[in-house]
């Protein structure tokens, strides 16, 4: 919540010689951040930040109590001035009070008075000024007078046409709606309840009020309206907020009352405003004024011994300087041995546990005061052991650096995307209020949003581009399953695609890496460790080859280091073969195939490919002995029937 | 022959040697090694020689060798230094790709938080309402929770921890964190996607938060500000100023809001733009607000949320901070980003940047 306060409002609670630029810094420093001062035709304006916890604040009487009890501590002498508003006298006339059926346990405080000969005057250019200062638009001044009023104090009033009130049987019933029931907001907005918001009623049970958030159009003041109810009410903070929220109707008042504005405050709120009526509409006094307090806040004493005070801030400070800030705050405060005994005042809700005096006395000492030092206590050694941050770092800048681009793209997707990703829709998680169309399901998949990427960029082609994200797979009766995933999309050729992985996969010393797949299928998958665990799959599509990986899988798999090989002390034959191959020949069996005819044949790679014809890099060796021609001939005889018998191949070229 | 005359054609052959400067070594080679080369006839003359002058002639020879090797290789190295090459040429760029530029920051964060013994761990980005909210002290229905526009998911909610719900923050990790280890010290670095339900330029539904927490015995504000400064310097450069000023939050309490002094105007608020005269003109930094960018929020975790963890407040305190990567990242020198939805937008053109 924002406040705007013009530095003279401010001064006319205040005794302060101070500069705007230095209150900005010192109050900002201590209490409510200034955000900005801005200049509204000459007078400095602040524009002040305060918490949901500080309705208190949200006012220039509350700001002028904090700037009181902050500057002192500067070394600005600063005092809050007493609030003057004169007691309403006894009426000159005497009308009845509308017979007002209370609800104690919706409401805390009714407190009214009856106006009469009130004048329909432009609003005084004084107050005028100070409004348009702080954005409110100026009505005439029937309505800014509870405008004033509100912001000066902090606590809402609302002026009834008394008359209405009359017509319609001079009764207030305080209760809940059912619902169904209609009502018509003094800005002519309608609306019907859905049950449970706290309003007036009439006798004839329309509802004439929404208490504590807004008037409506049938009790409202209006051109014609020459008596008042000036009225001031406490809803509980809940039921405010219910209605408020429920029906979208967010005013000032409903903003004060769900934050526990102090229903103390609404005594000073009507004398000012009764005050404002006489001196600016000529107005009288025509009732006695209705005070029906049911629930004063009374606040219970916090505790707090200096030992605690020391606990938070780490610096012993005096009990009696601490005494003198929260007096300055206006607590009530005790020293007992070593124990403050706190007592806040009845607008001070927010303080109601050692933590909160703790932090009274703090910000007005100045954290600003306080050392700034490391932590000397043991570093805890507890790692989680499912995660590997390290490793995704490492397959983030491997995949970098051999030239393919990390994304981040959304977690949540389109219907259409959800139905891409190739799990059903209704096996996806729907948010119940999505903010677009295109994020209203938690993705199963990467794949699609990853596609698109490389759609949305076709002057980069052939790109590849990867994430690490988290999938999430709904479980009955629980959160969901959230797989974190390396997903990977390529325009790149599959073969080039495969081996970047598979490269990878060696970077991270990942053994017993097998990918499978059958004869002709569009899908392969991904297998490590002994166990033969299944860790992703590698699909070909028409413009792309997409990956999936569960990353647990490379964390639960992946080795810091090798296992060292002692180097070789024999020769290594190497030794290029060429094959024509029929069509369809699926190279990866044959392959395997080949490697396992002989344990002298330590490596076979597919060096190049030309048309039908393919070419295989043979290394041959025995640990023990040097290999000869005469050894390795009948090896690669054997190749070559191997290839002829079991897949129909030729070899290129002549055995010697 | 006699030995006298074979030695002073060994000699005048290497005056002769000695005058070749313009041979290419591939010529050397040829005038005097070659089969019919100068050097090698002579040599096969030294078999017309007596035993005993061939003893003699047989080390003048051997330099003269020598000599010519050490030509031919002068000569060719020469040669190959002279031809004409052009080293304005442009390189050959390899493809590089990129990490993506949140990655990098938590890449930063992470080794920050981890060299004063913090621990980073991961928790769920779909929650229960208990460890986004009410753990934290904010129940259902608290005007707090305004400040935090959620998504929930239409799932039925558990009967004790409440709606599912996208977590609004990382602070999700305070309770889980407290519950995985049972017991302080505590000392951890939770990052994680965050959603809202919010957006413009300087919103995205997605963003990234990063979370710490601390709790152990005798933690104070102290070392919260300790911790501030330590990566507000790490992470922006060694003059980089922290502050906390009061804030609210309901986990925390106290609670502050966090500024780091702004590094282009080095905290002043004033920029100084210098005109060719030498004297500076002053103007308001366009960057910060008065020296100072407001970072996120923290707090020393208040008892109810030690108590919801299991951690007895009486015994422990802690403080726990909470800010968004984006927000954090953007100001470093040079990266005022004006759209942060360029950062989930898969443009290359923005991302090769990084």
């Amino acid at each position: 919540m924002n406040i705007l306060i013009p530095h003279s409002w401010l001064l006319e609670h205040l005794e302060a010689e101070i500069e705007p630029k230095k209150l900005q810094e010192y109050l900002s420093l201590c209490g409510p951040s200034v955000e900005q001062i801005y200049d509204k035709a000459g007078e400095p304006v602040y524009d002040i930040e305060v918490t949901t916890n500080r309705a208190d604040a949200m006012s220039v009487r509350g700001i002028a109590r904090e700037v009181a009890a902050i500057l002192p501590q500067f070394g600005v002498a600063a005092q809050l001035k007493p609030l003057a508003t004169p007691k309403i006298l006894p009426p000159t006339q005497e009308l009845a009070l509308p017979a007002i059926t209370e609800n104690d346990a919706l409401n805390k405080r009714t407190l009214c008075v009856v106006l009469s000969n009130v004048r329909r005057v432009p609003t005084p250019d004084w107050m005028a000024q100070r409004l348009t200062a702080i954005d409110m638009n100026v009505h005439d001044a029937v309505i800014a007078i509870t405008n004033y009023v509100t912001h000066e104090l902090g606590h809402p009033c609302h002026a009834f046409d008394y008359d209405k009130l009359v017509a319609s049987g001079n009764q207030i019933i305080i209760c809940e709606a059912g619902a169904g029931e209609s009502f018509t907001t003094l800005d002519g907005n309608s609306f019907t309840t859905v049950g449970g918001e706290v309003v007036f009623k009439d006798g004839a049970g329309q509802i004439i009020d929404l208490p504590s958030i807004k008037g409506t159009l049938n009790a409202s003041i209006n051109a014609r309206t020459k008596r008042i109810l000036l009225l001031a009410e406490s809803i509980n903070p809940e039921k405010v907020r219910f209605t408020s929220m429920t029906h979208a109707i967010r005013t000032t008042a409903a903003q004060l009352m769900e934050k526990n504005a102090d229903p103390a405050l609404a005594s000073d709120v009507l004398r000012l405003g009764v005050k404002l009526y006489q001196a600016i509409c000529g107005a009288e006094v025509a009732s006695a004024v209705y005070d029906h307090f049911s629930r004063p806040n009374r606040l219970s004493s916090v505790t707090l011994t200096s030992k605690e005070l020391l606990r938070y801030l780490g610096v012993a400070i005096p009990l009696n300087s601490a005494k003198e800030m929260l007096e300055r705050l206006e607590c009530a405060v005790e020293i007992a041995h070593d124990t403050l005994v706190v007592t806040p005042p009845s607008f001070r809700p927010d303080l109601s546990i050692p933590a909160d005096i703790v932090e009274e006395v703090a910000r007005l000492y100045g954290y600003h005061n306080l050392p700034s030092t490391l932590m000397a206590t043991p570093i805890p050694t507890n790692r989680p052991l499912d995660t590997n941050f390290t490793l995704e770092e490492i397959v983030q800048e491997f995949l970098a650096t051999v030239g393919w681009q990390e994304v981040y793209t959304y977690s949540l997707m389109s219907e259409a995307e959800a139905i891409a990703s190739g799990f059903s829709l209704d096996t996806h998680l729907k948010l119940a209020n999505p903010l677009t169309e295109d994020k209203v399901y938690l993705r199963r998949s990467l794949t699609p949003s990853l596609t698109a990427v490389v759609a949305a960029n076709p002057m980069r082609q052939p790109l590849s581009v990867f994430e690490i994200a988290n999938v999430y797979h709904p479980r009955a009766n629980d959160l969901p399953e959230e797989v974190l995933t390396l997903g990977i999309v390529s325009s790149s050729a599959y073969r080039r695609v495969r081996g970047v992985l598979e490269a990878l996969l060696s970077k991270l010393h990942i053994a017993q890496v097998e990918i499978e797949t059958a004869a002709g299928s569009h899908e392969a998958k991904i297998f490590c460790g002994p166990q033969h665990e299944l860790a992703g799959s590698i699909t070909q599509n028409k413009a792309n080859v997409a990956i999936v990986i569960r990353v647990r899988a490379l964390v639960t798999h992946a080795q810091s280091h090798p296992v060292y090989r002692p180097q070789a002390k024999t020769a290594i034959i190497r030794e290029d073969l060429t094959f024509t191959l029929p069509k369809q020949t699926a190279i990866g069996p044959l392959m395997a195939a080949l490697q396992n005819l002989d344990q002298h044949i330590t490596t076979l790679e597919l060096s190049t490919v030309y048309n039908d014809n393919y070419t295989f890099t043979i290394h041959y060796h025995d640990a023990k002995h040097n290999l000869t021609s005469d050894q390795i001939a009948p090896l690669r005889k054997r190749l070559v029937a191997e290839v002829a018998q079991r897949w129909g191949g030729s070899l290129v070229g002549q055995l010697t | 022959m006699i030995g006298s005359q074979y030695s002073e054609k060994l000699l005048a052959l290497k005056q002769r040697l000695q005058l070749e400067t313009t041979l290419s070594a591939e010529e050397l080679q040829q005038k005097y090694l070659g089969a019919h080369g100068v050097f090698t006839l002579l040599a096969k003359q030294i078999t017309e020689l007596t035993a005993d002058e061939r003893k003699l002639a047989g080390k003048p020879l051997n330099d003269l060798k020598m000599a010519l090797a050490t030509a031919i290789l002068a000569a060719h190295k020469t040669t190959s230094g002279q031809g004409w090459v052009d080293l304005s040429l442009p390189g050959e760029p390899p493809q590089v790709g990129h990490v993506h530029p949140i990655s990098q920051a938590m890449a930063e964060i992470t080794q920050i938080f981890t060299s004063i013994g913090f621990t980073r761990v991961r928790y769920p980005e779909v929650d229960w309402d208990w460890y986004v909210f009410e753990s934290l002290n904010m129940p259902p229905n608290h005007p707090a929770r305004d400040e935090w526009e959620t998504f929930f998911v239409d799932q039925a909610p558990d009967e004790k921890k409440g709606q599912m719900v996208l977590t609004t923050h990382t602070s999700n990790g305070q309770v889980r964190e407290m519950e995985r280890l049972g017991e302080p010290p505590i000392r951890m670095i939770n990052i994680a996607r965050c959603y809202r339900r919010q957006q413009d330029v300087t919103h995205t539904q997605m963003f990234h938060q990063f979370e710490g927490l601390v709790v152990d015995k005798g933690i104070t504000i102290q070392h919260l500000k300790g911790t501030l400064d330590y990566f507000a310097k790490a992470f922006y450069g060694p003059g980089t100023k922290s502050r906390i000023r009061p804030f609210h939050f309901q986990f925390t309490e106290p609670s502050f809001e966090v500024d780091f002094s702004c590094h282009i105007c080095g905290g002043s608020g004033i920029s100084l733009t210098s005109i060719p005269q030498g004297i500076g003109t002053a103007q308001k930094c366009k960057f910060c607000k008065s020296g100072w960018h407001e970072v996120g929020g923290c707090g020393m975790v208040h008892p109810n949320v030690l108590q919801a963890g299991g951690i007895d407040p009486e015994i422990y305190t802690g403080f726990a901070f909470g800010w968004g990567i984006e927000r954090t990242y953007t100001l470093k020198a040079g990266l005022a980003i004006d759209d942060i939805r360029l950062l989930y937008s898969g443009d290359l053109q923005f991302l090769e940047q990084f």
